[in-house]
């Protein structure tokens, strides 16, 4: 069996991420940068050299895993998960802590793990990796209000596992097989047991899609994230999630109108928002409606345009969040009514920001006119007016925003003497290969295509479409420039549907107050007479030992109990970080003993 | 810096002048330029995609602001109390 683990032509790509991951604490310095850049760059080599067909078929109980069904669709979103991987570690590889590193490992393992998941309880384990390592992110910005909302981002992604695992398990029972395979999801209700089985499924994916009204931890959890944190999380949960999507529900013709709804709802909320980095995770919500609404329309084309678009996505958005987050670590300020003026100390910064933001906008020779353009056409093609128009609305809103607003009041508008340099190489280096795909994919996107799950038959650089693409751009700068004043950035935050799960936790809370005293007085009293006595009763006897019995001629034993003492202790820290670094142990501990036993 | 100097070259009248010279060709061109991929009534039209882009622009900041200040948009700590 672990000869095919280790098969020389197939090396599953989250293996190296994993059991890599484990090791980094084990280096320093330069050996340690050295040694993760060395295993991302081998995850993209073993992507590159693998050939399809279905690899790492293991029995567990009387189900069927398999880790590695490897064809068009898989290997085309490895390829860019791998690649991203290794700009991810470029621009992270100079932070201290070690943890962010393994959460990150884990993360990206996590992705491609699902990627490469032949089997729903596979891929499944894989999801459920995903949340509780990207969490970790979250978290180690260490500030109140990062730790906050990690705790949210969690509860939407185990809410949205669980419903993804009702699903499965619903799928299972229907149909005997557990192998992922393509169920799609057609009207708005569920009508019978397999359509139900079809719903869950697409809700639990969508959850991670970030589709309203589920979305809403995207933009809480993304800027509450540490700057390299949140260049991981831009690229991979959502664009995992649009890989299941097409993978199970292509055709679903639900995800269409979600998708254009989408599209537009995160343009509105951009208007809003005065947090940079928030700012562009709505636009990771506006861009996504795309590939959804593409997804739920199903055709070769739209699915081309989807995945095209997925790939281009990631390059570019990670970009802009490098940009952005340069700026963070720079400054420590993201706010935008607080920047302005950083032209002068940060212009290279601003070039490469601005090239994620001409891509973004599908600006023609930029990565995004070679795959947004694709899912659009698709649409009107199909002739869905309707969504078409909507489509190239949103298009718009993302050039005002992110082309324009971001730059502008970033490294122009208000010069606010703020004291900035250029961000450490390795960001700056990080910038530049996302800046060079960007550019490179706008110009060469033969190669790209011909990665597409089906044989393209489009051709991007007509001068009609470039015209038109121009004509909107180009107007839309002109609208800008004009409304420049009304535009004008205010203080605030913008509720969104997590508005109810928010505030209606406080009136559970308060409707619950009454089990509060139960926890307390009842459950409380059971722990304290079942685990805290026994515990301090047993410490009492070493106690007594230790003075009575061997004073003085044994004091090490002393020291021995209370070491036992205090790790007790730890073993109920009663934090939930804790807790949840126990399950991601106790997960990799599993992985490895399903790998690894016959 | 030479880097600095372009920046800072982008920030003239001049630029400006020619923006608003490019804008004026871009809808000129349209009138002429061959049309074959029609997916509707708006693709026939000179200088339709113009208009669009501009009232796109528009609305999707008047319209924006206004959902804004109908409520949903709060002080940061609206949610801590």
């Amino acid at each position: 069996m672990m000869s095919e683990i280790f098969n020389i032509q197939f090396l599953h790509p989250s293996v190296l991420y994993i059991l890599g991951g484990l090791l980094i604490p084990l280096f320093k310095g330069k050996v340690k940068q050295g040694y993760m850049l060395a295993v991302s760059l081998l995850a993209f080599f073993a992507v590159v050299v693998m050939p399809y067909g279905t690899y790492g078929v293991y029995e567990f109980l009387n189900w069927k895993l398999t880790f590695g069904e490897v064809d068009k669709l898989s290997k085309v979103f490895a390829y860019i998960f791998t690649i991203m991987g290794v700009i991810g570690v470029i621009y992270s590889i100079h932070v201290k802590n070690d943890g962010e590193h393994f959460a990150a490992f884990y993360y990206v393992g996590g992705s491609l793990g699902v990627t490469f998941a032949g089997d729903f309880l596979t891929l499944f384990l894989f999801w459920e990796m995903m949340a509780f390592s990207s969490v970790f992110l979250v978290w180690f910005r260490k500030s109140p209000a990062s730790i906050n909302s990690g705790f949210r981002y969690l509860l939407w992604h185990v809410a949205g596992g669980l419903i993804l695992l009702a699903g499965i398990i619903i799928q299972y029972s229907a149909s005997g097989d557990l192998s992922v395979q393509y169920v799609p999801f057609h009207g708005w209700w569920p009508t019978d047991l397999q359509s139900l089985a079809s719903f869950l499924i697409v809700i639990g994916f969508i959850v991670n899609a970030a589709v309203p009204p589920f979305g809403a931890w995207l933009p809480d959890a993304y800027p509450a994230a540490t700057v390299t944190g949140a260049v991981f999380m831009s690229a991979f949960t959502t664009k995992t999630a649009v890989y299941t999507l097409i993978r199970v529900c292509a055709g679903s013709e639900m995800l269409i109108v979600l998708g254009v709804v989408m599209a537009i709802y995160g343009v509105v909320y951009a208007v809003l928002e005065n947090d940079a980095r928030r700012l562009l995770a709505y636009h990771i919500i506006s861009q996504v409606g795309y590939m959804v609404a593409g997804v739920g329309l199903g055709t070769p084309l739209a699915i081309n345009g989807v995945v095209a678009h997925a790939f281009c996505h990631i390059l570019y958005k990670s970009l802009l969040f490098m940009g952005t987050g340069s700026v963070l670590h720079v400054t420590g300020i993201s706010k935008l009514t607080e920047l302005g003026g950083l032209y002068k100390t940060m212009p290279r910064t601003m070039i490469y920001t601005v090239i994620g933001g001409l891509s973004i906008s599908a600006f023609p020779l930029f990565s995004g006119f070679v795959s947004k353009s694709m899912t659009v056409t698709a649409f009107g093609e199909a002739h869905l007016t309707w969504a078409f128009m909507a489509l190239m609305l949103a298009s718009a809103g993302t050039f005002l925003h992110t082309g324009l607003k971001v730059p502008y009041f970033i490294w122009f508008g208000k010069d606010r003497g703020i004291k900035a340099q250029e961000p450490p190489f390795n960001m700056e280096l990080a910038m530049i290969i996302g800046s060079l795909f960007c550019v490179g994919l706008g110009i060469f996107y033969k190669p790209l295509y011909a990665l597409l799950p089906h044989t393209v038959h489009f051709e991007p650089y007509t001068a009609y479409h470039i015209w038109e693409s121009l004509q909107v751009l180009l107007f839309t700068q002109l609208g800008f420039f004009l409304l420049l004043k009304k535009l004008w950035c205010e203080d605030t935050i913008s509720l969104d549907t997590d508005w109810f799960p928010r505030k209606g936790a406080k009136v559970l809370m308060w409707l619950t107050k009454p089990l509060d005293r139960i926890e307390y007085n009842f459950i409380g009293e059971i722990y304290e007479f079942i685990i805290q006595k026994p515990i301090m009763g047993a410490a009492k006897i070493f106690k007594v030992i230790d003075t009575v019995v061997v004073d003085g001629s044994l004091n090490g034993l002393g020291k021995l109990t209370l070491a036992c003492s205090r790790k007790m202790k730890n073993a109920q820290s009663g934090q939930i970080q804790h807790y949840a670094m126990v399950m991601v142990a106790g997960f990799i501990a599993l992985i490895i003993i399903v790998m690894v036993l016959p | 810096m030479k880097l600095l100097d372009i920046i800072e070259l982008l920030k003239t009248k001049a630029v400006k002048k020619i923006a608003y010279g490019a804008l004026i060709i871009l809808i000129v061109v349209d009138f002429i330029i061959p049309r074959h991929e029609i997916h509707f009534f708006g693709d026939k039209v000179p200088g339709f995609w113009s208009l669009f882009g501009f009232i796109a622009c528009v609305l999707i900041i008047i319209v924006s602001k206004w959902v804004g200040h109908m409520g949903l948009m709060q002080d940061e700590n609206y949610y801590d109390e």
